[in-house]
């Protein structure tokens, strides 16, 4: 029975890893394609649907670790996909005034060709039992250069919606109220803005951290 | 005997060990380590004998009041230790202090200097009844954790880290703030008469039934602290583990239910799940300790709820 169960948990992570590495790919391919064609302001247009359904997606992993299915934990895993929701619904999609700038590109293709790299690298683990060298060594490698702009577009978006924010009075609730609670947007922004101070030079080293595990027990294997 | 102190790693940490008298005790040899190496005060050092290659399990620490002689291994008359350093130590007295300090000052200023004016909101502000007794309930409780902190609470263990002032520290003026900004709002909407009394009788019940759950596990403990568990007894503590957790959650509920913030619930669910969490550990100490398995004529330890009837 326990055999039944593991090839189970394969045949479904196999399939949810290669159904979000497509989503991704459509990302990069229609961003770079709008890139070429037309320019940054076309960016967003062109990769809406793909983006906001592929990284919703994510919302399962969060499942997949509590549940126990994955390895990784939820601590780790948390952090990242509320920022990335963050800044597709409630940036992007919520602030059509930030849609044509240009970190808009530098933001999705920074994030698409990570998530490629990592959906395939956990797809093949998934479906045939290993990852071939050359994509664990992308994995660990390219968040390298990756981590920087995609934190950078993602940091540089939030500041620039600030401002409208603040206008529109989105997502705010006031006082009075017979809960005597209050949200504002704009302030809860500022806090997250601040956050990635830390946040970011954390995520990094555990990345770095992570590397050298991985890359070393590939190296002894 | 001579005693060898090495690192975790293997290094030594006292180069060529320590002479004591063979009926030395385990503090003798922190002292006498303390003397050595002058930065690690005794409440710094956790000393455990090595652990066996290949066997698992936890290192066994050394107690402090304890023989060396009763770690040794069997006619040696030598002894290796392993020593880790858990970094600058505080009193748990003064952890606790500057913890509840915070919220103790904070809620008040929000109350009575006109903070809100920084916020945009000008002009006079309406207190209602209920803002002037939450303020006087909750500077009491933290008023009574003090106290209770000073005198009745005897520790296990005399010392934290010095890094949990900060962590903990950050836990309670934070919310303190937090809710203390709602409670005292120019725009706070009272809930009835008779929720707000219904609400603080309620906490005023759970906080004395609090006390006397603090004055029966303080009874527990020998005044010299010579630790070991005992299975607490009389009062709640007949039905549910940590009775104390349980007024302390219950007292909240009745502040909550009088002033009515979502800020105030938000601090009642994170504090519940910390409290439940070291419930649900004190409660499998106390049933797996090997005194209380109701072998041997040992008593077993009874069934009870662990923190919050009839749930859990």
């Amino acid at each position: 029975m326990a055999g039944v169960g593991s090839a189970v948990r394969r045949l479904y992570l196999s399939v949810y890893n290669w159904v979000v590495f497509f989503g991704w790919a459509q990302v990069l391919y229609y961003a770079v394609l709008a890139l070429r064609e037309t320019g940054h302001e076309a960016v967003y247009a062109a990769v809406e649907r793909p983006l906001q359904l592929a990284q919703t997606a994510a919302i399962m992993e969060i499942l997949h670790g509590l549940v126990g299915l994955v390895r990784s934990p939820v601590s780790a895993t948390l952090p990242q996909i509320g920022s990335r929701l963050f800044l597709t619904w409630g940036v992007l999609w919520s602030f059509p005034e930030t849609q044509s700038h240009i970190l808009v590109s530098s933001l999705v293709i920074s994030w698409s060709i990570t998530e490629t790299i990592r959906y395939s690298f956990f797809g093949m683990k998934e479906a045939f039992g290993s990852a071939p060298s050359w994509l664990l060594w992308l994995r660990y490698s390219t968040f390298m250069l990756l981590y920087p702009t995609g934190i950078t577009s993602e940091v540089g978006l939030i500041y620039i919606a600030l401002p409208y924010m603040k206008a529109s009075e989105k997502y705010c609730l006031r006082m009075p109220n017979k809960w005597n609670f209050s949200y504002d947007y704009y302030y809860s922004s500022l806090l997250a803005l601040l956050i990635y101070v830390p946040g970011s030079p954390h995520m990094y080293r555990y990345m770095l951290s992570q590397r050298k595990k991985a890359l070393s027990k590939a190296k002894a294997a | 005997m001579k005693v060898t102190v090495v690192s975790r790693s293997g290094r030594e940490v006292v180069k060529g060990g320590i002479d004591l008298k063979d009926s030395a005790k385990v503090a003798d040899l922190q002292e006498a380590i303390h003397a050595r190496t002058k930065k690690y005060y005794p409440s710094r050092q956790r000393l455990t004998l090595p652990l066996q290659p290949g066997k698992g399990g936890k290192p066994v620490v050394l107690s402090p009041k304890a023989s060396l002689s009763e770690y040794c291994e069997k006619g040696s008359g030598s002894l290796t230790v392993v020593f880790k350093d858990l970094g600058p130590q505080v009193y748990y007295s003064t952890l606790f202090f500057f913890e509840y300090l915070g919220p103790l000052i904070i809620y008040p200023m929000f109350y009575y200097l006109p903070v809100y004016k920084f916020f945009g909101y000008e002009g006079e502000r309406v207190i209602h009844p209920v803002q002037t007794y939450a303020m006087y309930y909750w500077c009491f409780h933290y008023f009574k954790r003090i106290m209770e902190t000073f005198f009745v609470h005897r520790f296990s263990h005399a010392t934290s880290p010095l890094s949990n002032v900060f962590r903990n520290c950050a836990y309670y003026w934070t919310f303190g703030a937090y809710i203390a900004y709602y409670c005292n709002h120019p725009l706070y909407t009272p809930v009835s008469d008779l929720q707000m009394k219904i609400g603080f009788g309620f906490g005023i019940l759970c906080q004395i039934a609090n006390f006397y759950c603090h004055i029966l596990l303080r009874n527990l403990r020998n005044p010299s602290g010579s630790g070991g568990y005992q299975i607490p007894r009389g009062f709640l503590f007949n039905i549910v583990t940590c009775a104390n957790y349980t007024t302390e959650i219950y007292q909240w509920i009745g502040f909550n239910i009088a002033t009515q913030t979502v800020a105030g619930y938000i601090f009642l669910v994170v504090a519940a799940s910390i409290m439940t969490n070291w419930a649900l550990g004190k409660h499998s100490r106390l049933k797996k300790a090997s005194l209380f398995d109701g072998k041997d004529g040992r008593p077993k330890y009874p069934r009870r709820w662990v923190i919050f009837p009839p749930f859990l």
